[in-house]
């Protein structure tokens, strides 16, 4: 039974990974040439597969309540709108690139009014407002964010909440990515070609220069072009995403020489790569969410009150006008998750309008 | 000639003067003038006020001083003697012409008694013996003059000389005397003691207003029993050492600082040392007579010895400078003392003054020129041991307070280590051995701690009322002091278990938390709630709050007035969302305070407006599932009830969900966010880790299952349309012969028969 379920979503599921991942590996003829598990394996459909099951197992009492069949098309719909990584394990919110992007967007839409109100945080305290979408984010993780934002010993030092939310975002969605690009980095900075043997030709006489250009300029990092190679080279091989290959181009394109925090730096403040990500609005329209703000508006309207009209009526709150009879109805949580999925969806429209 | 008797008569029958003393030195050789009485205390003023009553020494000035103007007073002598007395007659007949003519000292002289009998004149006791003939004759010495008296005044005074108010700046040499018994220089100006060497019979020695600077000349007085020299100039007492017959020695109005040279004097009964120079009174032994002492206006500030005067029955100290009573608490031990004055001192001023004092000193029978009574002894006696008591009682609790403190103390440094420990083994946790620093690690040794539990338990059961339920170990402390429950250490939490009497656990009002993981209250804090219902205020030191979800936990609590986080050891305070975070959270209690600050309408439309989508988010976005498994077991049974209410119609719905919804005291779209404690998430996360195992392998063979068929499935239809045509084909040329297909049929129909 659960077999037929999943199966009956699968295409959803896999509709949804064509979405939110690139690369050329998405192309149909490297389809051909995996099993049919190995595809769904890497579609991440295996993974949402044995989360719902995991979650059914989990809850199997409450959702005995109301059906397993609800349960998996709630499952799903919630996978479809990003919510189904909110206050779940860092486990799972980065199991999957999808899974990545909805959690940017969640951070982003839930504390995108902390950015508004235009405090400046430290790192320690983005990492608890993080910790309050997951309990369990790595530290870690966000000080290598902040790295990229703050000079290394400046760690303490007060960040905007973009500039931490960018370079978060670059440092979460493509962390194994980042972590092979450091490594080609430093490869390049003692002078060796991690290249080399997989592209002998391309830059043969290229290394052969470098220990001189290395010494001369080794505070200024590396060659440009030579690091473009080796990403290139990285993205072709690399099974974790990574960032669309010819945007990196661009981003090398500008400069002759650069740093790894620089090219950080650079990947961040880049909105090709974060339109191509697809999780948060360009950096002008950050403070926007007009839907957010329209409900936002409302809870604020009922704090004045007592506590049971806050109460009450921010429950009333969760309720859109738009379903008047509904009120009191205890599925009324879901139906508004649909309505606000419905207007998450408007706004990633706008987004992708922004884009063009 | 030695006065044989001494009588002392208590003052309080002349004048009402209690502090009186009259002296009376019966002479027995002298039948006519057998009493010589001393008035010490002379003079009663016109209004008997009590004050000036006891407080003679403030007429010094005038000259009604401190002192006794001692008057010699003849009983059987008429008040008229010296009106008879003719000032030419006495230079007629008296005068002896010496070498040297008369001199203006001479002319003095001559005024004397009438200016005497001026003073004197209204005085009952007035007759005096300035009406003497004396003659006075600048001596053949050019400084000193000579006196002599005629016969016939010797024979009627022959033991008594008086010399008051003659301008006298020296010591005239008193010629053919040997016998006097009394001399009185009152009123002059005399600079030194001189030329009186040679009256060795002298009992009795008035030197009162003079301009004395030192005690000298007396050496060869041995028999003199009362030596006045209040109102001089004299600095130290010396020269003393051979009246050892003293009785009476008045030195009030000097300028002395230190009492001293005095232990010879065994028979002195009387010593006067008002409005002196003192600062102490000590040097006191061996005047083993002494019955009274007079220190009025010195400044003293302690008293020492009196312990060692077996005799003394009165001790003036007023106008001093004393001002607790351990300064003289050896007056308690003398059992003599029956009449004691502190007024004017500091020590009066305090309101246990009369009891401690009465407390100490039984053998009192007046304090402060009033007399004591039964009743206020008892009151006294009363007092004391209330004070006893609370003395025990603060002993006690200083005790427990050092206890306590080195038992925070010890808490403190265990606390340290463990930060210290965690620290270095979770890196995440950096932050904590900063922030602690302040925390000396103590010096408390091993033994006293160790101490601790058994003392305690005696203690505990006799401080029940003072200080409720103090349970103190080594490594943890409970306190309620007042409304706070406060507690140190993580051991401290388990005391939550304990039976609470009603009254305490409703008292309590503050819960303040130390030196303890806050994952650690965490957990008792559903225990908080039943046993301290009223706890409306909480603290927070040293907890290691470190994130903001921790707070989550606290929206469980019934309800909190006020919230104190201490910013030692709670990193959290340090950020800028904290407050907010908080009234954002905690929204359901309309919290006042926190960390003591006023909340005001601002800041919770601030915390509405940073972390309302958040709750907005949480709330809806949530799918169904995940909101009940989240919001646990306590709204379970509410969404059971929503839930079985959908059915129905919503115009009656909704009213029953109002109901149901004012139940839920806090937001729903706030309870999504809570807290698991660290050590409880890992244990969670342990757990999906082993479905997560199971479902994957589950997964896994449902997957290959299914792609097995899907191959086997494809594999088939790729096969088929062959094996279609091959059947076909089969099937064809089996007929194709019709007879001998015809023949095989009935064969094996005939077979089968």
């Amino acid at each position: 039974m659960a077999t037929e379920r999943a199966g009956t979503w699968l295409p959803e599921a896999g509709k949804l990974e064509l979405g939110s991942c690139c690369g050329p590996r998405m192309l149909s003829p490297e389809r051909l040439a995996l099993t049919d598990y190995e595809y769904l394996a890497q579609r991440h459909v295996l993974t949402y597969m044995e989360d719902a099951v995991c979650q059914l197992l989990e809850n199997k009492e409450d959702i005995s309540q109301y059906g397993i069949a609800r349960f998996f098309t709630e499952y799903f719909n919630s996978v479809c709108q990003g919510t189904h990584i909110l206050f779940r394990e860092f486990s799972f919110i980065q199991a999957t690139p999808h899974n990545r992007a909805s959690f940017l967007r969640a951070f982003w839409r839930c504390f995108r009014t902390v950015g508004k109100n235009g405090d400046l945080l430290t790192m320690k305290e983005y990492h608890c407002l993080l910790q309050l979408l997951c309990p369990d984010f790595p530290l870690e993780l966000t000080q290598k964010a902040a790295r990229i934002v703050l000079m290394d010993d400046a760690m303490d030092c007060l960040m905007s909440f973009s500039d931490f939310l960018f370079a978060f975002q670059i440092q979460f969605y493509y962390s194994e990515f980042l972590e092979s690009v450091a490594a080609i980095y430093q490869d390049l900075l003692s002078g060796k070609n991690p290249n080399t043997v997989i592209v002998p030709t391309s830059s043969s006489g290229q290394h052969r220069q470098r220990p001189a250009l290395g010494e001369a300029s080794m505070l200024e990092g590396v060659e440009a072009s030579l690091f473009y190679q080796c990403l290139e080279n990285l993205c072709d091989r690399h099974k974790y995403s990574c960032p669309p290959p010819a945007l990196v181009k661009e981003v090398l394109s500008n400069v002759q020489r650069l740093t790894f925090y620089g090219f950080l730096v650079a990947l961040s403040k880049h909105h090709g790569i974060n339109q191509a990500l697809g999780a948060l609005p360009d950096k002008g329209d950050l403070m926007h969410d007009p839907a957010m703000d329209e409900e936002l508006e409302r809870l604020l309207a009922q704090v004045p009150g007592l506590v049971n009209s806050v109460t009450a009526s921010s429950e009333a709150s969760c309720l859109p006008s738009r379903t008047p009879p509904r009120v009191g109805s205890p599925w009324r949580p879901l139906h508004h998750a649909r309505k606000v999925d419905a207007e998450s969806d408007g706004s990633t429209e706008e987004t992708d309008e922004s884009e063009t | 000639m030695i006065p044989g008797k001494y009588r002392s008569v208590s003052g309080r029958a002349t004048n009402n003067v209690n502090c009186g003393l009259h002296l009376v030195i019966q002479t027995s050789s002298l039948p006519e003038k057998n009493k010589v009485e001393f008035k010490l205390h002379k003079e009663t003023p016109s209004f008997p006020g009590r004050l000036l009553q006891h407080d003679l020494e403030r007429n010094y000035s005038s000259r009604q001083g401190d002192g006794r103007v001692i008057s010699p007073s003849p009983r059987n002598k008429s008040s008229c003697i010296s009106s008879t007395t003719n000032v030419t007659e006495l230079c007629g007949l008296e005068m002896k012409t010496t070498t040297s003519s008369l001199s203006a000292f001479g002319d003095s002289s001559i005024q004397t008694p009438s200016k005497s009998r001026i003073r004197q004149g209204c005085h009952s006791a007035g007759p005096n013996v300035s009406g003497d003939h004396i003659n006075l004759v600048s001596s053949s010495m050019p400084s000193f003059p000579i006196l002599q008296r005629s016969s016939e005044e010797k024979i009627l005074y022959s033991d008594r000389l008086t010399l008051e108010r003659q301008k006298l700046t020296v010591c005239p040499i008193i010629d053919g005397e040997e016998h006097l018994r009394l001399l009185n220089f009152q009123h002059n100006f005399i600079t030194r003691i001189q030329n009186i060497s040679n009256l060795q019979r002298l009992i009795f020695l008035d030197l009162y207003d003079n301009q004395i600077e030192e005690i000298s000349g007396l050496s060869t007085l041995r028999s003199l029993r009362v030596l006045l020299l209040g109102k001089n100039r004299i600095k130290k007492i010396s020269n003393l050492e051979n009246l050892k017959s003293l009785d009476v020695l008045d030195l009030h109005g000097n300028q002395i600082s230190k009492i001293e040279n005095v232990s010879h004097l065994c028979d002195l009964r009387v010593l006067n040392l008002a409005r002196n120079l003192l600062s102490h009174v000590d040097n006191l032994n061996g005047l083993d007579s002494l019955t009274e002492l007079n220190l009025r206006h010195n400044q003293i500030t302690f008293v020492r010895d009196v312990d060692n005067l077996p005799c003394l029955q009165r001790l003036f100290l007023s106008f001093n400078n004393i001002s607790t009573f351990e300064s003289v608490c050896c007056l308690a031990d003398s059992t003599s003392l029956s009449d004691i004055t502190f007024d004017g001192n500091p020590i009066a001023q305090e309101s246990w003054y009369k009891h401690t004092i009465l407390q100490n000193m039984m053998q009192l029978r007046q304090l402060d020129m009033k007399r004591i009574t039964e009743e206020e002894r008892r009151m006294a006696s009363v007092i004391a041991k209330k004070e006893e008591e609370k003395k025990r009682e603060s002993q006690k609790q200083s005790l427990l307070k050092e206890k306590k403190r080195l038992t925070i103390n010890n808490v403190a440094r265990k606390w340290d280590l463990q930060q210290h420990r965690v620290t270095s083994i979770a890196a995440n946790q950096d932050r904590k051995d900063s922030d602690s620093p302040s925390q000396d690690p103590c010096q408390v040794d091993g033994s006293t701690i160790s101490a601790f539990p058994e003392e305690t338990g005696s203690l505990d059961s006799a401080l029940s009322n003072a200080l409720q339920g103090l349970s103190v170990t080594d490594t943890h402390l409970v306190e309620v002091d007042g409304d706070t429950l406060s507690l140190y250490g993580s051991g401290a939490l388990e005391s939550l278990d304990r039976n609470w009497s009603v009254q305490t656990a409703g008292m309590v009002t503050t819960v303040s938390f130390t030196f303890i993981e806050f994952d650690e209250i965490v957990q008792v804090l559903p225990k908080l709630k039943i046993k301290f219902p009223n706890s409306l205020h909480l603290k927070f030191k040293e907890t290691n709050l470190v994130m903001l979800q921790q707070f989550n936990a606290l929206a469980q609590l019934r309800r909190i007035d006020q919230l104190t986080i201490d910013p030692q050891g709670n990193p959290v305070v340090s950020f800028t969302l904290w407050k907010y975070y908080v009234l954002f959270r905690l929204s359901h209690f309309s919290m006042q305070k926190i960390n003591g600050t006023e909340v005001t309408q601002n800041d919770m439309i601030m915390a509405e407006r940073l972390f309302g989508i958040l709750a907005h988010v949480a709330s809806s976005e949530l799918p169904q599932y995940r909101l009940i498994s989240i919001l646990g077991d306590a709204r379970k049974k509410q969404f059971r009830y929503l839930l079985e209410t959908k059915g129905k119609k919503p115009g009656v719905v909704s009213e029953e969900n109002n109901d149901s919804k004012r139940l839920v005291g806090e937001n729903t779209n706030r309870a999504t966010l809570n807290y698991t404690t660290r050590d409880f998430y890992n244990e969670k996360l342990e757990e999906i880790k082993e479905k997560k195992k199971f479902c994957k392998m589950y997964i896994e063979d449902l997957v290959k299952e299914a792609t097995e068929i899907n191959m086997k499935n494809e594999a088939l239809q790729k096969l088929w349309p062959q094996m279609f045509i091959e059947l076909v084909r089969d099937a064809v040329i089996e007929i194709r012969n019709k007879s001998s297909y015809m023949k095989l049929c009935l064969q094996q129909i005939t077979d089968q028969k």
